[in-house]
């Protein structure tokens, strides 16, 4: 017995807001790209007949094809990044580190900045890397470099080292949770075995936050692959990922274009999405 | 033992990557907090030519090109407006979750969809369905619609993990004693399940306060925040923008330390309570 019973109208009432919701604002203008996306003829309208035109007059371009390339592959490097760097911290903080205030306070020191606005942040790059920035003048004062580099801003490294910094918590998090699930005497059990550390990970430890690892990288593709404003800011519009290009094309008033990046975009998020469920099973994770 | 000093030696390397990356995460917001403060003739970089409120005066008495006070007021006001909506739609969602009605499968991922889908194509598909309605897309009507879908999942997981956690026996000894439902959730449930209605509401806000993608597909002519922000960046970055974006990261912080601050005096009160 609770405060709402089971199969009642009350029930079907109260989530129908949040659904009709979600339907209107997230479910029907992506349904609308894929219509779009799909109009032909001369004016741009909803009578027009639909057509796949659109596509091939997009992937026929070669400077296109090139974005996607691009976007791929700056998505892949920043996932195996992350994953490697969350990984490494998510298993610090909760393992390594035993003194309760100690690990609090590295965790807050992690999570803080997530809670503080992505643009701003990526501003916050601007004078970090610049030619006077923070990190020329740290290198040369290590002695590191001789001059300022000029290739930190307005660059791919640049506009990489953001995004790292930006959607390494994404990676970390879940594998932080999954960590949290091993019962400590799993562990032990291997050690008294005489299980050298090395195996104790890569048989028990890794497997059991595989799940984690994967549902990191999922949210990690999905942000990489539709982040803009990083580019736009720390990459000073001289880079374009697929994002760059449906904004591009919106302020151009393409619409069919815009709406056929889109599209592209949203099948390679599903394709990432597909791959990763195929590995792990994400539903079994909560329980 | 052999392994004891191997694990110990990664210990200390994965300790310093932690290290190096809090510091790495940290040094471009403390790089713009400190320019922020910079003397009038301060650029955008080091040197910072003398410390001085300048650019915070500036914002304030801005004239009409860059003046981000209605910018800033039309997205505070939004992320209220929005932060009061999540806060009703994920609770009675979550509520209605419990009730398990029929396709609450479905509808469990129908609300996820929402944190899964990407800023950039929310908006522009939004901003389609408007313009095939006829309708005239403003920072209140449309991007607060677009603005609620994007905090609804976020307080949706929430309430759904604090009504998990919570002991039904409360509800049942109500119920039982001949409360209505209604004030069995009025007088039990909902001061139960509170500090989640916080944490939604937070989340509410901060969504909202800070999305840039949704908002320029959907605002219309008169702007939030960061999209002005975003537009005077494209005109000229200035330590102005450093002042912004330390006074937003500042009130951001402030309202999440009120916020586990009365957390933490709730939880030391319950404490306290005898039995």
């Amino acid at each position: 017995m609770s405060t709402i019973r089971p199969g009642s109208p009350a029930a079907f009432w109260l989530a129908l807001p949040a659904g009709l919701w979600m339907v209107g604002a997230v479910v029907l203008p992506v349904l609308l790209i894929a219509w779009v996306s799909l109009w032909g003829g001369q004016a741009v309208s909803p009578d027009s007949p639909l057509t796949l035109d659109n596509y091939a007059r997009f992937l026929s371009n070669g400077s296109y094809l090139r974005v996607i390339g691009d976007t791929v592959l700056q998505t892949i490097t920043i996932m195996a990044v992350t994953g490697v760097l969350g990984y490494c911290i998510a298993y610090f903080l909760t393992v390594k580190v035993t003194r309760p205030r100690w690990r609090l306070a590295l965790f807050l020191a992690f999570v803080i900045p997530f809670w503080t606005s992505t643009l701003i942040r990526a501003i916050a790059f601007v004078p970090f890397l610049g030619v006077n920035g923070v990190l020329n003048a740290a290198l040369m004062a290590l002695g590191v470099v001789e001059r300022p580099v000029q290739a930190f801003l307005y660059s791919r490294l640049g506009v990489s080292m953001a995004q790292v910094s930006l959607y390494t918590l994404l990676a970390s998090g879940p594998v932080v949770y999954m960590l949290n699930g091993i019962p400590p005497a799993l562990r032990e059990a291997a050690m008294t075995l005489k299980a050298p550390p090395r195996t104790v990970f890569r048989r028990i430890v890794l497997p059991l936050t595989l799940p984690g690892i994967v549902i990191g990288q999922v949210l990690v593709l999905l942000n990489v692959l539709a982040d803009f404003i990083t580019v736009t800011t720390v990459g000073g519009n001289k880079l374009a990922f697929l994002g760059n290009l449906i904004l591009l094309f919106y302020e151009g008033s393409q619409i069919r274009a815009t709406a056929v990046v889109s599209v592209l975009l949203m099948l390679m998020m599903l394709a990432g999405v597909a791959v990763a469920l195929r590995v792990v099973d994400v539903r079994r994770m909560g329980g | 033992m052999h392994w004891k000093t191997r694990s110990r030696l990664t210990g200390w390397i994965l300790g310093a990557v932690t290290v190096g990356f809090l510091l790495f995460q940290w040094a471009p917001m403390l790089t713009m907090f400190l320019l922020s403060f910079s003397g009038e003739d301060g650029g955008t970089t080091f040197p910072m030519n003398g410390t001085s409120l300048h650019w915070y005066r500036k914002l304030w008495e801005a004239d009409l090109f860059d003046d981000f006070k209605p910018p800033m007021l039309r997205s505070f006001l939004l992320a209220l407006l929005c932060s009061a909506t999540t806060v009703v739609l994920s609770v009675s969602a979550a509520q209605a979750m419990r009730g398990r009605f029929r396709g609450s499968g479905a509808y469990f991922y129908l609300l996820l969809l929402g944190l899964m889908a990407p800023g950039i194509l929310v908006g522009f598909g939004f901003a389609i369905l408007t313009r095939l309605l006829g309708i005239e897309g403003s920072w209140n009507t449309t991007a607060y619609a677009v603005h609620v879908s994007w905090a609804l999942p976020f307080g949706f997981l929430t309430m759904l993990a604090v009504f998990n956690r919570f002991d039904p026996r409360l509800e049942e000894a109500a119920l039982t004693l001949g409360a209505t439902r209604l004030t069995a959730f009025r007088r039990i449930t909902w001061p139960l399940v509170l500090p989640g209605v916080i944490g939604t509401a937070l989340f509410g806000f901060s969504l909202s306060y800070d999305e840039y993608a949704r908002t320029l597909f959907t605002s219309g002519s008169d702007g939030t925040l960061p999209l002005a922000v975003m537009a005077q960046l494209d005109r000229q970055l200035t330590p102005e923008l450093y002042a912004i974006g330390t006074a937003t990261t500042a009130m951001s912080l402030g309202v999440i330390a009120l916020c586990s601050l009365g957390f933490w005096l709730r939880a030391r009160a319950l404490r306290g309570r005898p039995g």
